[in-house]
Parts: C-alpha cells; structure tokens; sequence
C-alpha cells in the first residue's frame, strides 16, 4: 500500500537549491492533500535541526523527510554532509522512545529524480508505506497538520 | 480650528514568525565549548530567546536577529554561517516586493516609520510611481517644533460633489442645494480585498480599522451579515447585487455607498438618494483609456464621487495597459480643461503599496485613494495568494483576531499618516485638499528624459 492510501501525514523538508519555483510548484499537491502534506523549504538543507525532525513527529506527522542537494553538489560545500548526520542523530533519539526509526529519512536527489518538488513528492508518496499511523499522531499536540 | 488629528498607535506583535532577509545558513558541527560564546555577546539575546515556531518550523534566529554579523565574525572556529534567504527572495511578485511587503509588515507592527540606516543603494528612478519625483524643497526650513508638534496640518479631505457657487434668496438665505459632503481625517478609505481567506474576521478586522480611525472600508452587498451591521457607519455598501435587495434601514443608516459604473448607475444614483438624501453615492468604474470620456459625461449627469480602480498592478484594462498614475492624470488634466474638476471627488485605488504611492497619487490628481492588499499584508499576508487557489493561508488570516487585525491596520495607517505629513511638510503645503493635482511639484521621468533627450540626434 502506498503512503497515500495508508493516510499517512508526510513532512517534507527540503533545500529550496532543488527547484527555484518550488512555492508554485508545490501548490497542487497542497491543494490535493490539504493538511495531510506540508512542505518546510530550507535555505540548504545544512540548516536542518534534529530538533525539527522531532517537532514535527511530535506534531502529528507520520513520516518525515528531508530531501538535499546530491552529496557533493552542495551550494554551501558541506550542508548536505551535516544534515546526514543529524537526521542520523534523529534516527537515533525515536529509536530510543520506541518508534521506528525509518520514520525520518533523507535523500539526495540523483540524476534520475525529477527536478521540481512536485514531482519528487509524489514519488516519496507513490512508495510503499514502511510504517503505520505514528502512535504519537493520537496523542500529537496536531499544531501543523491542522492546518 | 478643529482638534488635531492623531492616531494612537500600540505595538502589535506578530503572530507568525516573520521571513527575514537573511537567515542562518548553515551551523557546523566542532564548537570548541570556549568560554565567551559568541551567542552570550549577542546585543539582542537572539540566542538566549531561541524558539521554534512549529507551524512552519522557523528559527526565531532568524526573524530576530538585526544582522549585525558579530557572531558571525567572532566565532573562533567559524561555526556560523549567514546568507540571503531564498525564502524572503519569492515573497510576493514583481509588484508586490519583499521589501514592499516586509515593510509594510514592520510598519503594522509597530506603526513607525521605515528608515533604513545604510542609505538608498536602489536605482533612481524605475518603472511606475517610482518614475515620479515630488519637489521637497521646503524641507531646508524646518519648523519651530516639527510637523508633528505644534505645527498644524491637515490631512483631512473630503467625498462628494463640491457646490461651484451659491444662491442667495431675497432674505439672505442660501437656496442652492448643498449636495451631502462626507469628511474623512485621512485621505484613505479601505477597498473590497482583491482575494482572501473566506469569513467574516478579516472583513471585521478592516471595519473596527475604519472606525477605530474614522474613515471607511468598502464592504459587499452580499458580505452584510448581522456582524457587520454594527460598524455601518463605518461602512460603504457596494451594491454588487440587485439594489432592490438593499432594505430600506440598511441604506438610512449608509452614509456612503458605491454602485458600479453602467448605463443606469445616474438613476440608481438618484433612487438611492430619494430613499436617503444624505447618501453620498460614488460609482465604481474600471480604469480604461475610455475613462476620462465617461468621467466627463458621468460629471454632467450628476455624479459625485468617481472611484477609479485599476488591477492589483496598478494596470488599467485593455491592451498596453497604462499605470494608474498616467491614467488618473489624464482623467484630472481633461475635467481641468473642460473647467469642471472641482464639482467632483476622484478617489483612485489599484497598486497603491507605499505611503508614498498615496501622496504621488494625489500629486496626480485624486483626492484620496482607495488600499486593499497592503491591508492584507498588515495582517502578516505573504501576498502568496494560495487562498485564490484554496489552499490554506500559511498565516491563517482566516482564524485572525479582527481586534488584533485592527491594531496592525491602524499601526499602518499611522505610519502611512506620519509618512504623508512627512512629505507635505517637506513640500510645504499645509493641507492634503491642496496637493491635489500639485504636477508642477512633482517632476516625471518621463518629461525629464524628454525634455534632456528629444534635440539629441535630430540634424538641423
């Protein structure tokens, strides 16, 4: 089953290097998930924070990723290369409460990916669901996914 | 004399965090742990008040900090790293700037006046109202206790049709009619929004605005509900359906409505006010290069106030569209020269962004003008425009307090106020009735480039 069938709310964040039209072009899967997706661009995706990935677990999203610029490609030579191991760090910490930890991925556009947002988010979508609803959703603060 | 006008402003803080120009790029790992952190030296205790908005996981970091890059250049393993924001970059569109936006969102918040301290690194001239210069020559004489001391003046206008002469009977009486004259203390009123999130808040929150500042917001026909029913003397009703539909209450209590512009707007005029005789009418009309034509006929039937709109862009329709600014100059020269000006009030709205696009557009010939997004954008709007394509607002103006709203409109309004005294001061006039149509202050782009260039290349 897909991510979309299994109703899984999706946090991605992502380098906003990847597509410089990303606030049009991500407007129509918006519009088709409503609150279910939410997009959080990021001047590089060096800027992440572990402490984002948490707060939006937290919030109610069940899966979160964080799509960077291929390693090596990276407009501020090593965001790339630092977000890995914090997203690595994250990984760590909800393993440690007991969720999975396939929960926060990262991946580095290749070649092959498409190149807007759009596209690359409805193929993290099209894959299949790893996990389930978070068992943290019934108990989320939903403070983003509301919305 | 009556009372000066003052607006009171209070700070209105944001509810979202703001997308600032420059943000931190990117932390590297290897902090060494020295003893005097940078962060500790911050001026503005951005590190020590960190947050994180979860609604749209922004760093307070980066709305906070005043970028003075101390601890960007003190840091001794380098860790901290600042760039543009892409962010801030795409905000708006080519009318609507970041900075336009950004400013309006720090006026909102604190109703003070922009002043950047770095100087003017932009270009000197640029496509519409920035092709307009205004002659601040009587800024080299200040007066004894400033513009906003003791010194009086007024920005008071007023909205309908002016009497020309009057008639005295055999007693000394007047016995020409005296059209109703509506004042308003500041020469703005508040247009029907462009786009916005659906219900009622934000529709309030520019009605409490109006009065809280005793002027007017254009509100719908079709938008009055019973929530909106309290502020009608605040309110312009613009009749967008059937007027029969207009309950004969609703328009006894209306000081102004506005009709759209058609073949029978002089006879809904007419009816409207044989139910009201205070009713001032204004009648909506499209921006056009027929406009001025049909302001001139409108005049001669009787119209009193006309409310010339163009898009969002300050764009007129049609193909080649002119700039609000040529457009309404046009319209002000032609009823000049067929002597009838004075009889009628011009209100002009449409890509009205800056304080300054109000004084220029006047300078133009409007006697006041009409604001809708930066409206909007007082109440945080990131003039993205997702809520057209009914997608939710990535500020939820939807959910917005209208007593929050108001304050933020009125901290705008007073910046803009400040501004507009600011440069009548600098002009020396002492009235905003008298900038109306004050072309030979104002020099044009386009008259310069004409008068400096037009000899060049011609032989003989």
């Amino acid at each position: 089953m897909d991510q979309r069938t299994a109703g899984l709310n999706i946090a991605i964040f992502f380098c906003q290097q990847l597509d410089v039209n990303q606030d049009k072009n991500r407007r129509s899967l918006e519009k088709e998930l409503g609150p279910r997706i939410r997009f959080f661009p990021l001047p590089c995706s060096g800027r992440i924070d572990p402490l984002h990935l948490l707060r939006a677990l937290e919030s109610g999203a069940d899966m979160v990723y964080l799509i960077a610029c291929p390693e090596g490609a990276c407009r501020y030579r090593e965001g790339n290369l630092r977000a890995k191991k914090r997203v690595r760090y994250a990984q760590q910490l909800i393993e440690e409460i007991g969720l999975e930890g396939v929960r926060i991925e990262m991946i580095n556009r290749t070649a092959e990916m498409p190149d807007d947002i759009d596209a690359i988010a409805r193929e993290l979508l099209a894959r299949d669901a790893k996990v389930s609803i978070s068992p943290v959703r019934s108990n989320a603060i939903l403070s983003f996914m509301q919305k | 004399m009556p009372p000066k006008y003052h607006i009171e402003t209070s700070q209105a803080p944001n509810r979202f965090q703001k997308i600032t120009r420059s943000g931190i790029i990117a932390w590297e790992e290897g902090c060494l742990k020295c003893a005097r952190c940078v962060k500790k030296d911050c001026v503005y205790q951005v590190y020590e008040k960190r947050n994180l908005d979860d609604r749209q996981m922004l760093d307070s970091l980066d709305s906070v900090c005043m970028d003075c890059f101390r601890c960007v250049q003190n840091c001794p393993n380098r860790l901290i790293h600042k760039g543009l924001n892409p962010s801030y970059k795409v905000l708006g569109d080519h009318y609507w700037t970041p900075e336009i936006i950004s400013g309006l969102w720090f006026q909102a918040e604190s109703g003070r006046i922009p002043v950047s301290g770095a100087g003017y690194g932009g270009p000197f001239s640029g496509p519409g109202f920035d092709a307009m210069w205004t002659d601040m020559s009587e800024i080299v004489r200040p007066t004894r206790d400033g513009i906003h001391g003791r010194e009086y003046i007024s920005t008071t206008v007023d909205i309908g049709r002016k009497v020309m002469s009057l008639e005295f009977g055999p007693d000394g009486e007047i016995i020409s009619p005296a059209p109703p004259l509506v004042e308003i203390p500041l020469p703005v009123i508040f247009d029907i929004l462009p786009w916005s999130p659906p219900g009622d808040r934000i529709p309030l929150s520019l009605l409490y605005g109006a009065r809280a500042l005793g002027t007017f917001a254009i509100i719908r026909q079709s938008a009055i509900n019973n929530a909106v029913r309290e502020f009608l003397p605040n309110a312009i009703i613009y009749v967008d359906g059937n007027p029969g539909g207009l309950n004969t209450q609703l328009l006894r209590s209306a000081r102004i409505i506005e009709i759209p512009d058609g073949e029978g707007a002089i006879a809904l005029q007419e009816r409207l006010r044989s139910m009201n005789p205070d009713l001032v009418v204004m009648i909506r009309m499209k921006l056009s290069p027929k406009t001025p034509e049909q302001a001139l006929t409108l005049v001669a039937q009787g119209a009193e106030v006309l409310h010339l709109v163009a898009d969002e862009y300050g764009l007129e329709e049609g193909k080649d569209p002119l700039f609000i600014k040529e457009r309404l100059k046009e319209v002000h020269l032609y009823l000049v020269n067929k002597g009838i000006r004075d009889q009628i009030t011009l209100l002009g709205g449409g890509g009205i962004a800056m304080a300054e696009h109000m004084a220029k557009l006047i300078i133009c010939g409007a006697d006041a003008i009409s604001i809708d997004i930066p409206l909007l954008a007082a109440m945080e709007c990131r003039v993205c425009r997702r809520c057209k394509e009914g997608i939710s607002c990535p500020v939820e103006l939807d959910d917005v307090d209208p007593v929050w709203g108001s304050l933020r409109i009125v901290n705008l309004m007073a910046a803009w106020h400040s501004q507009l005294l600011e440069i009548l001061g600098a002009m020396g006039i002492r009235e905003a009735r008298r900038l109306r149509g004050e072309m030979g202050r104002a020099m044009f782009f386009e008259d310069l480039e004409r008068e400096i260039f037009a000899t060049m290349g011609k032989r003989g």
